[in-house]
């Protein structure tokens, strides 16, 4: 009885997160539903019920398209080499060795700095007039590149550097993930006369998966929601080419006008990011092991 | 503990992209709910008394700005807060108009018609209006007689140059009538090596302002023989808007604009007229005067927009600029009418403008532009016409960053990128004018 009583107690507490949920995050995906079905244009007292048009012109729209291939470059692109990034360094930081902390911190620091400065940051990097990239090559008497005049380049990039900037998260959590796992396991296998690469294969990667779970999924959302290294760099350009559904959402929102359409987008992009992210834990689910 | 981290999955999705939906946004309400004026306090309670004020302009004019609303402060106990949302204006007012919540004030850089009209309370009582430059007083006017702001200065818009790249190049820029002149003199520019036309394409707005520049040359500045109407009753045929298209492209094939056209920032053109690089930008005279903060030394002028022909005159674009609007359902109206009565006051005006950079926009004020003045006195003599911001008088507001993305395509050489950007304005045009 007194157990029934606590837990009631314990339930109440939920309450004001619930409710900041419900006022922040529900009732604004359920008006966007709404709008989704108009063709408000965001700021006018007026607008007129379209039905499914905006949803059909998603299926017609090449930079949607274009933003959709975009996004998933982005975000798979970024989560491959977060990960692998990641793993190695938490492999070689799990070693004991002078600086070790030191080495760690370098590599967790860029996480701290907001995404639009990091983006302005690389903006002097791969600039063509000044940017230290073409200084270098003019060291070497190389002519200039602009990097960032073709679109399918400027993904790449701007992918790099998003993976760079957030391989601390994977690195920190592949840590954790090494420290759990018993010492044990490696020196049975010593006896057995296992190499190192294949105690790595055998031990440590099956017994990291719930790491590599939490590690997949995190990367994954961010990167396909990627936003503010693509505005600080790009703004989505040239024409839509670099353009990921984040901002796609917001240049049709604020700058064309288009709030029906595109909350239509952002409809779109959550059932994306839902079903990705579900056969990605699917697919975890699978292969966890618990040591 | 699967279903768990599925519900986990939902509400990380729910998070992520219900914020993008409309998280910033209100939902619109019926015509019907628009509140009355409401009665301004009186004069003893005016102390205490608190106007917003949201103005789209950066740098000094912002501190400048500051000071005289202080002085006011001073002087009528009214306290104004400033907000500065810089770049960030559209999304700000947009936002702002959703929700039906206005600032008392706002500046309104170039809308103050065809978007923030049924916003704001008319002007024409206030006795500023009788003495609003001729040059910009029919296009700060609505369809219905209205002014709806106190233009502060007014906006005139040229071909930025540099005198002693023209100079070099053998180019003349009185001689530049036409388009076609206009292409003579870059290849002269071209061929000592300096690049003709800079475009600060990070930013994509650079390549609006080409179909700005060009398009009413075109479509609109011929009086016999032109497509206003059919551009404000829906009936253009867009298949003609690939002649200014076909312009832009051929200067890029020409090699007329700078090789990091679609990146470099504004920063970098600045500097690229100022040092001498570059000869033309198809900007306002904001370029020169950042231009002029890198090589103070630089010979820097305007130049009208060429016309389409030899039987077409030069133009200059013009417009509002630092106007000053106040919103119709304001509390507090009465006390930002007085605001408005205080800034439009000969030497408050002159000062502003002079901060501007900008020729004043009312009569009795008088902007000292420096270096600019013989510029600006020949770019709004009689034989020059002024046009108003293509964009802002024919297209639908919303249609602005179709322009400007539609130019970058073109630039960066993409295939049907012309036959995309007709497609596309055409699309927009329609769904805009469905929109209102």
């Amino acid at each position: 009885m007194k157990k029934k009583h606590n837990n009631n107690i314990i339930t109440l507490f939920y309450v004001p997160a619930l409710v900041l949920f419900l006022i922040f995050v529900v009732y604004p995906f359920i008006e966007g539903i709404r709008i989704s079905f108009t063709n408000w244009n965001g700021y006018s007292q007026n607008y007129t019920y379209v039905g499914a048009k905006n949803y059909l012109r998603l299926f017609q729209d090449k930079n949607v398209r274009t933003a959709l291939i975009n996004t998933l470059i982005y975000g798979i692109g970024s989560t491959f080499l977060q990960n692998v990034i990641g793993l190695l360094y938490a492999v070689f930081l799990d070693s004991k060795f002078r600086g070790r902390t030191f080495v760690r911190t370098i590599i967790y620091l860029p996480v701290m700095i907001a995404p639009l400065v990091m983006g302005y940051i690389m903006y002097f990097l791969v600039q063509y007039d000044s940017g230290a990239i073409n200084d270098i090559l003019a060291y070497f008497g190389r002519p200039p590149v602009d990097w960032m005049n073709s679109g399918p380049r400027a993904v790449i990039i701007m992918t790099l550097i998003n993976s760079l900037q957030f391989v601390g998260i994977s690195m920190v959590i592949y840590m954790a993930g090494l420290q759990g796992i018993s010492r044990v396991y490696y020196e049975a296998a010593s006896i057995d006369g296992v190499s190192r690469l294949q105690a790595f294969r055998n031990i440590t990667l099956p017994l990291l998966t719930p790491a590599i779970t939490s590690a997949v999924i995190i990367n994954l959302i961010g990167g396909l929601k990627l936003f503010d290294i693509i505005m600080a760099l790009t703004m989505g350009g040239p024409g839509y080419s670099s353009h990921s559904l984040s901002t796609l959402i917001t240049n049709q929102y604020f700058r064309s006008q288009n709030a029906g359409y595109s909350a239509a987008m952002g409809v779109g992009t959550f059932l994306l990011i839902m079903l990705i992210s579900n056969l990605a834990m699917h697919y975890f689910d699978k292969k966890e092991v618990y040591s | 503990m699967i279903i768990m981290k599925k519900l986990l999955s939902v509400l990380l999705t729910l998070t992520l992209v219900g914020s993008l939906c409309i998280g910033c946004s209100k939902a619109p309400e019926d015509n019907g709910s628009t509140s009355e004026t409401k009665t301004s306090k009186s004069d003893s309670d005016k102390d205490g008394t608190t106007l917003t004020f949201v103005q789209h302009m950066s740098g000094v004019i912002t501190d400048e700005l500051q000071a005289v609303l202080d002085e006011f402060k001073a002087e009528t106990g009214i306290t104004v807060e400033l907000s500065s949302p810089g770049s960030d204006i559209e999304e700000v007012m947009k936002t702002r108009m959703a929700s039906n919540t206005l600032p008392d004030l706002w500046t309104t850089h170039g809308w103050s018609v065809a978007r923030y009209g049924e916003y704001l309370r008319p002007m024409n009582d206030q006795a500023f209006v009788e003495h609003i430059v001729p040059s910009i007083k029919d296009l700060i006017t609505g369809p219905d007689g209205n002014i709806y702001v106190l233009p502060i200065d007014a906006d005139i818009c040229g071909i930025s140059y540099n005198a002693t790249v023209l100079e070099e190049a053998g180019v003349d820029p009185e001689s530049i009538l036409t388009w076609e002149d206009f292409e003579v003199a870059c290849e002269k520019i071209k061929a000592i090596g300096k690049v003709p036309l800079f475009f600060d394409g990070k930013d994509p707005l650079a390549f609006g302002q080409f179909f700005d520049f060009v398009a009413p040359t075109l479509y609109t500045n011929d009086e016999e023989n032109n497509q206003r109407e059919q551009f404000l009753d829906g009936s253009f045929d867009w298949e003609k808007w690939r002649e200014v298209c076909e312009i832009l492209e051929r200067w890029t094939a020409n090699g007329y604009l700078n090789t990091d056209a679609l990146t470099a920032d504004y920063m970098t053109a600045c500097q690229s007229l100022g040092s001498g690089d570059a000869a033309f930008m198809l900007r306002n005279a904001n370029v020169i005067v950042e231009a002029w903060t890198t090589n103070p030394d630089a010979k820097l002028g305007i130049l009208p927009i060429p016309g389409k022909d030899s039987d077409n005159s030069r133009c200059v674009i013009g417009g509002e600029r630092l106007a000053v609007g106040v919103w119709k359902d304001s509390p507090y109206i009465e006390e930002a009418l007085q605001l408005i009565e205080y800034l439009s006051q000969p030497e408050v005006c002159s000062r502003l403008a002079t901060v501007a950079g900008m020729p004043a926009g009312l009569d009795t004020a008088e902007s000292d532009t420096g270096k600019l003045e013989p510029y600006y006195e020949r770019v709004m003599s009689d034989d020059i016409l002024t046009i108003p911001y293509f964009d802002r008088e024919y297209l639908p507001s919303g249609m602005w960053d179709d322009l400007c993305v539609t130019g970058a395509s073109i630039v960066a050489g993409n295939e049907g990128a012309i036959d995309d950007t007709i497609d596309q304005m055409r699309q927009s045009y329609e769904d805009k004018m469905a929109q209102k």
